[in-house]
């Protein structure tokens, strides 16, 4: 019965592929609903302050607009998050500039447009901080108060610790201190943000670009004060996510239904791109404290780490950013002792928010770079650093997770090693760069991704499938998992065709709308493949369980046969569905309070390699060359997981090198294309990928996440190849030729900078001194 | 984009007819010809130009040759395709730094639409003059005050700013100009006449608004650029990446070495002007010298002693004149 060539592992083609490719796919803006009018925002030009006066100008024919207050939202003014402190308009106090104040609505977009900018709002100015240095500072002012009781400014801590670090210290050989700082990014999906919404006696619906249909559900119901069955969310295609469409479509979309509502007309919200880039959440900027006790021989003793991000100016998704952040700042390495204090702190910047990676690509760059450090400063080789203290299997990780998957970190280590030439290049580099105006270095860095929610997060979630055969017999998968170019759509319809025995282009997807989909979860945390295609897995086999019971089909099957058994099902019983729920695995188990136990089911192993080349005439670097390789379970669909790590590499490159966020008091002063520098193709090197499957059994035929992993390593990569290059330490992203120049051109500069000088406590104290 | 009218018209006459309407060529024109589109359009879209009344040139004919003139010298007409114009074979002959200039800037799409004329003209990137959330721009609104020069100016000029305006001038192809010493031919309403482009850029002093020499219904029909004695030449540019980005700053270069000496030295640079920059300081520096580093050096240091920085843009002064030395260094080898 077994199919003749398996469909999971095949590079199918992409589900929604045509419709994209012939232009017929349509996205929020290409919608046009009968009688529909424009939204557009007021947005304070002011970091912080009380609210005094709103003053609408002359010269515009108010009386046609719709006008929009926190007064309007018949539920509470919130857009829910994990808290209610984000306000859906301000009611008095402005906590960051873009801030949403007024709403209005029009048909004409241009007046709109004349409208917005004759609102003028007058307040009285309040203190404001914009980093997390400001922030934490003892005199600063508090500018959010935390119920939990923690310190005012912080949003979130987390304390984890394995082992006692304090022990370590008296015998450590040497004790090396590094700080390392990350800045924001942008999303910069094609896509802007956008939403059409309709309101009526029936309820609110939202159509829009979008990642989570039921978080944008969730919201209304709050801001609406309406019973689930009154709101209805539907995603439309959506032209790239990257994590900005994953918590920022509550907000657009609370903002055009509460404009449907008041116009009684449909209302379409569509950002232009300087209003997206200003006004939505990015990356949130980070600080990586290290301080680590290592023996002579390159063994990691024990290590304290801290570290910060920056929210903005409310939570919306800082704690669960911050706690992948904190859980990964401990990297694939064995730590007999470590403890990490990790804080999100408040800003009276835009609120930061979900990017790729989730807080882990800002944890690894600090500790890929200390890494390398560390290395240096014992006079190992980065690579012999890190063979000395690779996680094995039976090893625990700094959560205290047994690792029960046969990971080899060595074998690929020397594999990314060989295929990139290491050795041979760092030895021509070594013996060329003394008399070249370029600079060449080739650098690595060694990191893994957990997949799904942590910890106890997919308990809680607790995500339902269905699939459901339609009228032509054809099974239909119901999930809200969605769609934005990284491959929902095909890898679930691939997972369900191979478990069904039945060819994948008989395989379908239903959009995703809330009055028919269950919620199968949010598409972020590397899950869907995961979680959301074992649960398809699961339904697949339930269907055929249910066929089968019924005596329709037999054991062995033709898709014919298939496609008949459906169809006389529905027949006699009026539909064929099938379901799966989650159900957690019993040998996992994870402590919320200590920050203890097993924090993902399964992690993706990565090494990668950066070959670069500076320029000491421009101070521009370059990344000539780039090697992946990971290891991420059975590989679905090998085209769709390569574009997913080219396309990380590449953002991963721009986090690097290129994408540098401007603020000036809070505004981001960069937000245009033309100043916001993004790397094109012509900028990228060739990215060769290479894979290693080792099969997971918490994924469907063995499959692990895979889509945030390749944001990790690019950067910390990248950076230790431009210190094999040019012999000075940087230890910010992004890195621009200006950042390099202050350094190399300035030599005094070098001496003076702290991050040149030896670390604080540097070696050798041998073991058995007392320091 | 406001609403606006079209008219396409057959010859140049009909074309500053319809032109002389406008009260100024500069700045709130209000009728303005359209060439390739690329820049006129993008800024219609933001509001930036609004004009009310759009001539459409491309189907003058005769506009977009390349011809070589009795005297030598080279005309190129005002709708010649930047990519056709970097391929003709005289300018790959004898105006490579042309070539090269035109071939460093935009993209190839962009370069298939692009004119000579519109390139001329195109508008500064100041981001500020491109957002109209920022009410202060004296470019687009005379006397409303600069947001650059307190705000985010990392790509501003550092040469020929004044108090009011620091914005850069974006053009890689009319810094090659520069040294080719083009001359600028305009039919206007009392007639044809020339402009060496040395005089056809404005200083933004206290009128940044005022970019060229252009009156209402001036229409550019064609350049001429000299002919040259065999020279060495160069175009570099440094950006931030490798397409589809403007200068930070880029040198232009035509030299001759004779008897081991520098000869007929023109020099100009982009992405640190105002305007497209020639530079005499550095051409009376470098001319009747024999090449190296001491003297380009000097070259260089002459040529931005008057640069004026803000805080974002103090870099540009030791790249631009490392880029200066570069540009020499390779073309002297060359
Ligand atoms: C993404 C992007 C990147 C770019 N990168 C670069 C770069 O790296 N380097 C660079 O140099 N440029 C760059 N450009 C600018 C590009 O070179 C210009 O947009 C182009 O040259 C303008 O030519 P056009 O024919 O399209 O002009 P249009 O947009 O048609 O016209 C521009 C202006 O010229 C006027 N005009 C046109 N023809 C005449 C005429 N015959 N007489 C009088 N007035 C006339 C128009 O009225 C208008 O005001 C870039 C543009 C874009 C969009
Ligand atoms: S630099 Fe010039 S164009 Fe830019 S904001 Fe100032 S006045 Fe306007």
């Amino acid at each position: 019965m077994a199919a003749k060539e398996s469909i999971v592992g095949s590079p199918a083609l992409r589900y929604e592929g045509e419709a994209k490719v012939l232009g017929y796919a349509k996205y929020i803006d290409d919608l046009h609903f009968p009688q529909m009018i424009h939204g557009a925002t007021v947005r304070s030009k002011f970091p912080r302050g009380r609210i005094t006066a709103i003053r609408y100008g002359e010269g515009i024919p108010w009386d046609e607009f719709t006008i929009v207050t926190w007064k309007d939202i018949p539920g509470e003014n919130t857009i829910v998050h994990l808290l209610k402190d984000h306000p859906c308009l301000v009611q008095e106090i402005v906590n960051h500039p873009e801030e949403p104040i007024v709403l209005l609505a029009h048909p004409d977009k241009a007046l709109l447009r004349k409208a917005v900018d004759a609102v003028t709002i007058e307040y009285e100015p309040l203190p404001a901080v914009f980093t997390i240095e400001e922030s934490e500072a003892p005199d600063a002012p508090v500018i959010w108060n935390s119920e939990a009781g923690d310190s005012p400014n912080v949003f979130k801590t987390y304390l984890m610790e394995k082992g006692h670090v304090e022990d370590v210290w008296a015998t450590a050989d040497y004790i090396i201190e590094g700080e390392y700082s990350t800045g924001a990014q942008e999303q910069f999906y094609i896509e802007n943000n956008g939403v059409i919404a309709e309101y009526s006696e029936q309820g609110v619906t939202v159509w829009g670009s979008m990642q989570c249909p039921y978080y944008l559900h969730h919201a209304l119901q709050l801001a609406f004060g309406l019973p689930e069955q009154k709101c209805r969310v539907i995603q439309v295609e959506t032209g790239g996510a990257f994590g900005g469409k994953e918590d920022y479509p509550s907000v657009i979309g609370c903002h055009a239904a509460l404009l449907a509502m008041k116009s009684g007309r449909p209302v379409k919200m569509v950002y232009d791109r300087m209003e997206d880039m200003a006004a939505t959440t990015k990356r949130h900027p980070s600080r990586t404290r290290h301080r680590t006790a290592v023996s002579k021989d390159g063994k990691l003793l024990g290590g304290e780490i801290e570290f910060a991000i920056d929210g903005g100016a409310y939570v919306t998704l800082s704690p669960v950013v911050l706690s992948r952040g904190t859980i990964h700042a401990a990297g694939p390495y064995n730590w007999p002792h470590l403890r990490i204090r990790a804080k999100a702190v408040a800003t009276n910047c835009p609120p930061h928010g979900a990017f790729r990676g989730f807080g882990a690509p800002q944890s690894i760059f600090g500790l890929e770079r200390h890494m390398d450090l560390i290395a240096k400063t014992v006079g190992i080789t980065p690579e012999e650093l890190r063979r000395r203290n690779f996680l094995q299997p039976g090893g625990t990780t700094a959560t205290g997770q047994l690792i029960k998957d046969p990971i080899d970190l060595n074998g690929m280590l020397t594999r990314a090693l060989e295929e990139s030439g290491y050795h041979a290049k760092r030895a021509e580099f070594a013996k060329t760069n003394p008399t070249s105006p370029i600079k060449r270095g080739i650098g690595f860095a060694t990191f893994m991704h957990g997949a799904g929610f942590t910890g106890s997060g997919e308990r809680r979630l607790n995500s339902l499938v269905a699939i459901e055969v339609d009228d032509e017999g054809k099974p239909e998968i119901l999930v809200s998992s969605t769609e934005f170019g990284q491959g929902t759509n095909t890898i679930l319809c691939q997972v369900a065709a191979q478990t069904l025995h039945i060819s994948y282009k008989d395989v379908r997807i239903a959009q995703p709308d809330t009055d028919r989909v269950p919620n199968s979860g949010p598409t972020v945390a590397s899950r869907t493949a995961m979680i959301v295609g074992k649960l398809v897995e699961d339904a697949s086999h339930n269907l055929l369980t249910c066929m089968r019971a019924s005596g329709l089909l037999e054991e062995t099957y033709t898709p014919e046969q298939f496609c008949h058994a459906a169809l006389a099902y529905k027949q006699q019983h009026g539909e064929l569905r099938a379901t799966a729920r989650y159900q957690a695995p019993d040998d996992i188990f994870w402590d919320d309070d200590k920050y203890h136990g097993d924090a993902y089911p399964a992690y993706a192993w990565a090494v990668y390699v950066a070959e670069v080349a500076v320029d000491t005439r421009t101070y521009m670097a370059e990344v000539k060359n780039f090697w992946a390789l990971q290891e991420v379970g059975k590989v679905l669909n090998p085209v769709l997981a390569k574009g997913q790590v080219e396309g990380g590499v590449a953002q991963g490159i721009g986090y690097a090198i290129y994408e540098k966020c401007v603020w000036k008091d809070g505004v981001m002063a960069n937000n245009q294309m033309t100043n916001y520098i993004m790397p094109t193709s012509a900028d990228l090197p060739p990215i060769h990928v290479l894979f290693e499957e080792v099969p997971s059994i918490h994924g469907p035929f063995g499959a692990k996440g895979i889509g945030e992993l390749p944001m990790d390593g690019p950067a910390p990569a990248i950076l230790n190849a431009i210190e094999e290059a040019t012999g000075v330490r940087f230890n910010h992203c992004p890195l621009l030729p200006e950042d390099i120049f202050d350094k190399l051109a300035n030599p005094t500069l070098i001496s003076a900078d702290s991050s040149q000088l030896q670390p604080a406590v540097a070696g050798p104290v041998f073991s058995g001194t007392t320091p | 984009m406001i609403d606006f009218e079209l008219t396409r018209v057959g010859t140049p006459d009909a074309a500053v007819q319809i032109a002389a309407a406008t009260p100024t060529a500069q700045q709130g024109a209000t009728v303005r010809f359209i060439a390739g589109g690329t820049n006129l359009i993008d800024y219609m879209k933001l509001d930036v130009e609004t004009p009310q009344h759009l001539v459409d040139i491309n189907r003058i004919p005769d506009l977009a040759k390349v011809e070589k003139q009795p005297d030598g010298s080279l005309k190129i007409g005002a709708l010649v395709r930047n990519s056709d114009l970097a391929q003709a074979p005289e300018v790959l002959a004898e105006y490579p730094v042309l070539s090269q200039a035109l071939l460093s800037g935009a993209s190839a799409q962009l370069r298939n639409k692009a004119t000579t004329s519109g390139n001329l003209l195109q508008r500064t990137r100041c981001p500020y003059f491109r957002d109209l959330a920022y009410a202060e721009c004296n470019k687009r609104t005379p006397g409303s005050g600069c947001a650059a020069i307190g705000g985010y100016h990392r790509n501003h000029a550092i040469l020929g700013v004044s108090d009011q305006c620091i914005a850069t001038h974006a053009s890689d192809m009319d810094v090659a100009l520069m040294v080719l010493d083009a001359v600028i031919h305009v039919q206007g309403i009392k007639g044809n006449r020339t402009i060496p482009i040395g005089e056809f850029y404005k200083l933004p002093g206290t009128t940044p608004h005022i970019e060229n020499a252009l009156e209402p219904g001036d229409l550019i029909t064609h350049v001429t650029l000299p002919a040259l004695p065999e020279t060495k030449q160069i175009y570099l540019k440094l950006r931030d990446r490798a397409s589809y980005e403007f200068a930070l700053a880029s040198a232009a270069i035509v030299m001759q070495v004779q008897g081991g000496r520098l000869r007929h030295v023109r020099v100009a640079m982009g992405g640190v002007g105002t305007r497209p920059w020639r530079m005499p300081e550095a051409e009376h520096a470098l001319e009747g010298q024999a090449p190296g580093e001491g003297v380009f050096r000097a070259a260089a240091d002459a040529a931005l002693k008057t640069a004026r920085p803000h805080t974002d843009n103090a870099f540009k002064i030791p790249l631009a004149k490392l880029c200066m030395i570069r540009a020499l260094t390779t073309v002297t080898n060359a």
